[in-house]
């Protein structure tokens, strides 16, 4: 047992790569719902999206490759403690509602299209928007590239090595940015959709099968892992609680000024739609990250022994084992595989558009050609798509990293902007000097603390560290030389 | 900064202070700090009896922030937002 590989036949590869090619039918049928050439109908989908579609959008664009395979391999190696995942994927919901109510009113009467728009609006400092839009789109181009690394894995995976990973990157990238630029939001949107229901089945699917099939129930795979690994089923210590905190507060922030996140919210067609979809949005953890670690958990009964750099291969092994045993659960594997390029492709493709946006608007227009129009806008962010595939999947295939580290180094700077948000919306007198000092100090401690080798001081994230000394500057900077009104 | 594009605002769930201690008291069941060292406890449901709670917690702020969104983000005329 453990030896299975996760190969499929031919069958089930052309029902995959089928699959694959629907996305960019979807894409084609998108552009024929353009409603022009617009920036706000490319990147925002016209600010049209309903309630379903903003809701799959939402929630196959927050859980990720990340969740399938960096969070099952993360619970093979600490265990229960990652019960923290379900915490801090909540916890986005919490973030957006200490921004977005004002946020979403402020975007539709001015237009925004891009987080930079609204900096730009705000703080009227090209220091500051540059500085936050840099910071963005470094985070958002880490994200994508465990994002690629993890289909390259995947592809190699099923075909037993015949289509090597690079092969998978490049061939997965194409296609997915051919359905982007083909309908910009519109077809990253719809595609969701399909993506999102893949992914909600493909999660359902694994909650049944993998703790029963090879772990003889969630009770047994707790007692059999309580005899042979102890630490793995007790409460944290005090230094795990203080990263539980952390970690609160590190995706409870950063993930929720995610680019692509605020972009989908300035996309819903009214308050009434983006209401609900967030509503529904705090249950998903329970439905999904939680399912991700009860998988974690049964690999450390049905697969012990497994070195570090192989956990973030554990979902594959599990699924490979369960591919083995019948027919059924052959089939079973090739729609949870579908579902785990669904999370991957989901996630990939709106950082992307996300990115081409960010580039576009935030440095292009203001600093390359400040005159330029709308249709011109729109063709340099399509042409800037491919330009940073390329870049990111040259990248993807020569770095070497497990995905949840990638996901963490994002932070530690993303979440720097935070406070441009959270304050700079309801502090009329957060000028954009004490803004911008609060950002360069948090992302000096962030960045130093990580560089000298303290990751985690005491439990906490060095970007959460950086975060609490930015707010602080902002907060001190405020008392002592609160912005004038001209300035505002 | 011009703030009169917020007049259409009713209520916003960050100037309901109260929100924020219920917040508060459910993360503080969440996070499981208050367990002896190393314990386990009896397994409720598959899973032992401090991750039961946190996942209890964390139920209960799904239901609090559902809540909380239809009840404290309120504008004037939720739909008009379609319109600009």
């Amino acid at each position: 047992m453990g030896e299975e590989a996760l190969v499929f036949g031919p069958g089930a590869l052309i029902a995959v790569g089928l699959y694959l090619v629907s996305m960019i039918g979807v894409g084609y049928y998108a552009r024929s719902k353009r409603q022009g050439n617009s920036m706000a109908d490319f990147y925002l989908a016209g600010r049209s999206l309903g309630l379903t579609v903003l809701f799959l959008t939402l929630y196959a664009t927050q859980y990720s490759g990340n969740t399938l395979f960096g969070y099952t391999g993360k619970t093979y190696r600490i265990g229960f403690e990652w019960t923290v995942s379900i915490l801090f994927m909540f916890s986005i919901i919490v973030g957006y509602l200490l921004f977005a109510p004002r946020l979403v009113q402020l975007a539709r009467k001015e237009g925004f299209i891009t987080p930079g728009d609204y900096i730009s609006y705000r703080f009227k400092s090209k220091a500051l928007t540059l500085l936050s839009t840099v910071l963005m789109i470094y985070a958002l181009c880490n994200y994508t590239l465990a994002q690629l690394k993890a289909m390259g894995a995947a592809v190699e995976g099923i075909t037993n090595g015949a289509v090597p990973s690079a092969y998978g990157i490049v061939a997965l990238a194409i296609i997915m940015v051919i359905y982007e630029t083909l309908g910009g939001m519109r077809s990253v949107a719809w595609t969701d959709v399909i993506q999102g229901v893949v992914l909600l089945i493909g999660f359902a699917l694994l909650v049944v099968i993998v703790p029963s099939q090879l772990g003889g129930g969630l009770d047994r795979v707790v007692e059999k892992l309580s005899a042979m690994d102890p630490p793995k089923v007790q409460v944290p210590d005090w230094q795990g609680i203080n990263t539980w905190i952390s970690y609160v507060f590190l995706l409870g922030c950063g993930a929720a000024i995610y680019p692509q996140a605020i972009q989908r919210l300035y996309a819903s067609r009214s308050l009434a739609v983006l209401k609900r979809s967030l509503m529904w949005m705090s249950f998903m953890p329970l439905t999904t990250t939680l399912i991700a670690m009860v998988c974690g958990l049964t690999a450390i009964v049905a697969l012990p022994g497994l070195e570090k750099g192989e956990t973030d291969q554990v979902l594959a092994r599990v699924l490979a084992l369960i591919m083995a045993q019948s027919e059924m659960g052959y089939w079973l594997v090739v729609v949870i595989f579908a579902a785990a390029l669904a999370a991957l492709m989901s996630t990939a493709d709106s950082a992307l558009l996300s990115i081409s946006s960010m580039f576009t608007r935030d440095i292009y227009q203001p600093y390359m050609k400040p005159d330029s129009s709308e249709e011109h806008m729109t063709m340099v962010g399509k042409v800037f798509s491919w330009v940073a595939v390329v870049i990111l999947v040259g990248v993807a295939i020569v770095t070497e990293k497990t995905l949840v580290r990638l996901l963490e180094l994002k932070f530690e700077v993303l979440i720097q902007v935070v406070p441009c948000f959270f304050l700079g919306l309801y502090w009329k007198g957060l000028s954009r000097q004490t803004a911008l000092a609060g950002m360069l100090a948090g992302l000096a401690v962030a960045l130093g603390l990580t560089w000298s080798g303290n990751r985690l001081p005491w439990g906490f994230h060095a970007g959460v560290l950086g975060l609490f000394v930015n707010f602080s500057v902002c907060a001190v900077g405020t008392w002592l030389r609160p912005a004038v009104l001209e300035e505002l | 900064m011009e703030h009169r594009s917020f007049s259409l605002i009713r209520s916003e769930p960050r100037k309901v202070r109260w929100i924020w201690l219920v917040y508060l008291v459910l993360y503080a069941v969440a996070i499981p700090w208050y367990w002896p060292a190393d314990y386990v406890g009896p397994i409720v449901l598959g899973f032992p009896l401090w991750v039961a709670t946190t996942l209890l917690a964390i139920l209960v702020l799904a239901i609090w922030t559902a809540f909380v969104i239809h009840r404290f983000w309120l504008v004037d005329d939720e739909e008009e937002l379609a319109d600009g």
